[in-house]
């Protein structure tokens, strides 16, 4: 995971979805997150997950880094599914709910810059866990950037690692420089709080709404994906034989989106 | 085994709300001991350990693409109030990459928070047993063993939530329902794990919570193994440098006034 990718995909980014505000982008993601939820057929699971990807795709969303993303978690549940689930069609649905709800949480947080998320979160939160929050996603960046560096110094000294013990050796010089300087980090930054007023309080600026049909026509797409999910749920086995339907549809919308996100690279290309 | 991953909609609702219950209370006793104990005043320390672990779990061990979670690390420097908050921000950041599930935020910061104040209070009466001296030791044990028991807790919650992970009422895996039929047929082929009008759509599979028990011991032991390793490297090498750090916890030297500014504050 490059987690840096996603600080600088969520603010330089220029999709319909980066124009609008967090709240909108949270209501959709519930949304889909409760669909994902009452889904409980195989082929209806990789319908959502096909058409939140034909939504990656037709945005023009840096897909191979979003898609990385969306896959990390369904390896880790196709290990589990694989370990307890009996049959193809069970692990199926087990890595379509983890791709889905992961899809729409990268979907999130790759179009929102991270204080934006957590400052409608942070109104709810404890003062402590809000703030506390807010100096992860800054520490974060910082710590990511001192990681590569020491690692790149630790591996020009000692080469590639070749076995178990040497990886870990390595990872751990790597950390251990990195825990020193965040402890040094947080209290540098503990100073520059006092000397500008810190009360126990950071405030983020709330962010613009963004344009109102863009915003309609997020939360309308997420909730037809709930409305399809609840009704194959209530009519289950009246809806089974005809689970391909919703599939078919997605992979259209998939075609259109991949042929819209074709057209308009040519476009833009001098 | 720091991380429960398993996605969305596979355990039953009860567990997923008493995980939640559960995270709220302990993280509503952990602010309340942090407003007595003016642990606000920590929050650039909270903000950089939170970081820390992001970063290790960020960060595979090549070459098995092993990752680190550096809990007990934490754990020892936060102390046990700060963790729980440390491990709510954490599961949080990491919900919202996709990785581990929102509804399973909850258990997620029990097991976590579980983790790091777990391996912090077994640091402390190791090093108590072993002296401080070996601090390396202390560190390396308290973490094999630490992982070793969230692991069996991790397979505690999956086996609580097995029977019912598995039926229509808890909105979970239903293998019974899975049948569908190609749409060119009109019957060419259907594939069907079991036949509804054969089975009651409530009778679904359990899962093998067994075979995930053998799945996560033999994966997760080379886990504890590795990270047992690794934290005993990082503890060992902070107790020669900053022995306060590892002895005191990391929010005993985060209280320096600002420069030039000595004098003023208390």
């Amino acid at each position: 995971m490059r987690m840096g990718d996603v600080d600088t995909i969520a603010v330089l980014g220029d999709s319909a979805l980066h124009r609008i505000g967090a709240p909108a982008k949270l209501a959709a993601f519930t949304l889909v997150l409760v669909a994902v939820l009452l889904t409980t057929n195989a082929l209806l699971i990789a319908s959502l997950a096909v058409a939140l990807i034909s939504v990656v795709v037709g945005l023009r969303l840096p897909a191979k880094t979003l898609l990385g993303f969306a896959a990390y978690p369904a390896l880790f549940a196709a290990l589990f599914a694989l370990a307890t689930t009996a049959g193809p069609l069970g692990v199926l649905l087990v890595v379509g709910k983890a791709l889905s709800a992961a899809l729409a949480a990268v979907l999130l947080t790759f179009t929102t810059p991270y204080p934006h998320i957590f400052a409608p979160l942070q109104r709810v939160m404890p003062a402590i866990l809000g703030d506390g929050a807010l100096m992860t996603y800054r520490s974060l960046f910082l710590l990511l950037d001192r990681m590569d560096h020491t690692l790149t110094s630790v591996r020009l000294r000692a080469g590639r690692p070749r076995s178990l013990t040497s990886g870990a050796r390595m990872a751990a010089t790597a950390l251990s420089g990195v825990l020193f300087y965040s402890i040094d980090l947080s209290q540098r930054t503990y100073d520059v709080m006092r000397l500008r007023g810190y009360e126990g309080r950071l405030h983020v600026a709330p962010q613009p709404p963004g344009p109102v049909g863009v915003r309609v026509a997020t939360i309308t797409v997420a909730a037809v994906l709930l409305a399809v999910a609840l009704v194959w749920r209530v009519w289950w086995n009246l809806l089974n034989p005809i689970s391909w339907l919703p599939l078919a549809a997605a992979l259209a919308a998939l075609l259109v989106a991949s042929a819209i996100r074709a057209v308009r690279t040519q476009k833009e290309r001098p | 085994m720091s991380h429960i991953h398993i996605p969305d909609g596979v355990l039953p609702l009860w567990l997923v709300a008493l995980g939640w219950a559960v995270a709220a209370g302990a993280i509503w006793l952990a602010v309340r001991q942090g407003e007595r104990a003016d642990l606000g005043r920590r929050v650039p320390l909270l903000g950089a350990v939170s970081a820390l672990m992001l970063v290790a779990m960020s960060s595979e061990v090549i070459p098995i693409a092993y990752h680190i979670n550096l809990t007990v690390v934490a754990g020892i420097l936060l102390g046990p109030a700060l963790s729980v908050v440390a491990a709510a921000i954490v599961v949080t950041l990491l919900a919202l990459l996709g990785h581990g599930g929102v509804t399973v935020i909850g258990l997620n910061v029990v097991m976590i928070a579980a983790e790091m104040v777990l391996g912090g209070l077994l640091f402390r009466v190791m090093l108590r047993l072993l002296g401080r001296p070996r601090a390396r030791w202390a560190a390396g044990l308290a973490t094999f063993v630490t992982l070793a028991l969230t692991t069996t807790l991790l397979v505690g919650i999956v086996w609580a939530g097995g029977a019912g992970a598995a039926s229509r009422e808890h909105g979970a895996l239903d293998p019974s329902t899975l049948r569908f039929e190609n749409p060119l047929s009109g019957g060419v082929f259907t594939n069907a794990i079991v036949a509804p009008e054969s089975e009651p759509a409530s009778a679904g599979t359990p899962l093998s919570v067994g075979r995930f028990a053998i799945m996560v011991y033999l994966l997760g032991s080379l886990g504890w193994v590795l990270e047992a390793l690794i934290t005993s490297a990082i503890v060992g090498s902070a107790a020669k440098v900053r022995p306060s750090l590892v002895f005191e916890g990391a929010e005993h030297v985060v209280t320096s006034p600002p420069p030039g500014d000595e004098g003023m504050h208390p």
